[in-house]
């Protein structure tokens, strides 16, 4: 399919049509043809098909992923469409193989399943410290009190920055992701989001006088074939480490808690079976789609699965859109806890997929049940509901209020808690380095 | 019948693993999935089909031998 015989549709992934209906707008778009482009933002094609998206994905020789933000190479426009950050990448998923897999190699071990197991009791403790602070008022907003703090304290722990700091990158780090295109706050929030980036260089430049164990050391000591990963991939991997742990686990618990309210059944069913958690968590992950799609740049004139594309043609993959094939998924509106199989795009498909998923899964279902297990019987205060103004990038929530029923308060809430667990880090961090110097006097 | 993963494949989404873990494993070191039994019949077999179903990369095999 070339430009004289390709399927155009009026299509925005920022418009609020999109934000209100996408499954349905998935269909339409499908029916049509699963590659079809927009005019819109400079012209884009939309892949709305799994198996397109998925054969794609496999070739990123192909369709690259980079960002160039000096302006002194290709000029390509990176992963999001439109580019409304010029200035700044996201880190190794604005790169191409082999450089991200470089980046890549470094994270992984932070990242198995294997590595994470060791913050669940962190996750716990955090998410009944936030329970804690709000459970004698019988009043909660599932975003501001648990679901945006859990996510950026761990993240926080995982980067190795001080645990108290989530609450500097909290708003930055939503604000940059849920402006629209088109908004008159997008100058502010962009010189915020420099602000952001200016504060974790700074970080970074601090880390390396006196380091802390994490992935921010991790990426400073890497060895790439005797040189050092480059400074502003390091930046932009932080960065992106922070987008990425921040707004994604906090849009699936906003739009789990609401989904379970309005199915109380569904709700009912998860409490007392809770081994459906495994299943129910991919389904969410894929009824909701919390990371809505990514874009890439075509490199050369070629054709993929029957499929002609141009040199620098943008393609938007929409993993909330292929997450509704009717071709992969039987009832794909359906949200089923225990829909079994589930070969779902929600982390995104081939090099690039993400990378936290793991951490994802294992906070959102420490979060969902623990706050289920505190407060099961909540109401969702639907008229003060928020969602964000576009979905385009990450399906979220600025808002979910509810009431419950009050309860006692047990344990220690937020503050005490942010001081116990630094504490712990800190003294964990004062051993491996003990263990590293005397390992070196030993040489 | 032999079970194999595609490595170039694999991207470490660890579906497989938890819908067949008697069959594969995850690696420590980046998650990406290896088959821990090969050879298999019967409800082994069956374990790795389903693993092989729910994998968004495609990536399992499963050949007669």
């Amino acid at each position: 399919m070339g430009t004289e015989n390709r399927i155009v549709v009026d299509f925005d992934q920022h418009s609020a049509e999109y934000r209100d209906r996408y499954p349905e707008l998935s269909h339409e778009l499908r029916g049509k043809c699963p590659v079809t482009w927009s005019e819109n933002h400079g012209g884009y094609w939309v892949v709305t098909g799994l198996e397109e998206a998925g054969e794609f994905l496999r070739h990123p020789e192909l369709l690259s992923a980079l960002k160039d933000i000096t302006g002194t190479g290709n000029g390509y426009d990176g992963i999001q469409i439109p580019n409304t950050s010029p200035q700044v990448t996201a880190g190794f998923l604005e790169m191409d193989p082999p450089e991200q897999l470089d980046f890549r190699r470094v994270l992984n071990p932070y990242m198995s399943p294997a590595a994470i197991e060791r913050w669940e009791p962190l996750v716990r403790d955090f998410t009944r410290a936030c329970i804690t602070d709000v459970i004698e008022s019988g009043s909660v907003d599932f975003v501001d009190d648990i679901a945006n703090i859990v996510p950026a304290v761990v993240t926080m722990a995982m980067l190795g920055l001080p645990l108290a700091d989530w609450e500097i990158y909290c708003e930055p780090a939503h604000a940059s992701i849920y402006t629209k295109p088109d908004s008159p706050d997008l100058p502010r929030v962009q010189e915020q989001t420099m602000r952001m980036v200016m504060q974790l260089a700074g970080c970074i430049a601090q880390a390396r006088l006196h380091p802390r164990p994490g992935i921010m050391k991790a990426l400073i000591d890497a060895d790439i074939n005797g040189a050092p990963l480059r400074d502003d991939g390091i930046l932009g991997t932080v960065f992106l480490v922070i987008g990425g742990g921040f707004d994604t686990t906090t849009a699936l618990t906003a739009n789990s808690l609401n989904w379970l309210f309005h199915h109380p059944d569904e709700r009912q069913r998860l409490r007392t079976e809770p081994e459906l958690l495994g299943t129910a968590t991919e389904e969410f992950l894929r009824y909701f789609s919390p990371s809505q799609g990514d874009a890439r740049t075509v490199t050369r004139d070629c054709e993929i699965g029957g499929y002609s594309f141009a040199e620098r043609d943008r393609i938007l993959l929409s993993f909330g859109m292929t997450n509704r094939d009717p071709a992969v998924f039987d009832e794909p509106d359906e949200l089923r806890l225990d829909r079994f199989p589930n070969r779902h795009s929600a982390f995104g498909l081939g090099n690039h997929r993400c990378i936290g998923s793991n951490i994802a899964r294992m906070q959102f279902k420490a979060i969902l049940s623990e706050t289920l297990a505190r407060i099961p019987d909540y109401e969702v205060l639907i008229e003060g509901i928020e969602r964000y103004e576009s979905i385009g990038v990450i399906n979220g929530y600025k808002h979910l209020p509810a009431t419950f029923p009050p309860g006692q308060r047990d344990g220690e809430g937020l503050a005490a808690t942010l001081v116990r667990w630094q504490a712990e880090l800190d003294a964990g961090a004062a051993a491996a380095s003990m263990i590293n110097d005397q390992e070196q006097a030993q040489r | 019948m032999k079970v194999s993963i595609d490595a170039d494949r694999c991207q470490g989404h660890t579906l497989c693993n938890m819908a067949a873990p008697e069959i594969f494993g995850l690696r420590d070191e980046d998650g990406h999935a290896y088959v821990l039994v090969a050879e298999v019949e019967g409800a082994l077999l069956a374990a790795a089909r389903r693993g092989a179903s729910t994998c968004p990369e495609q990536a399992i095999i499963i050949t007669e031998e």
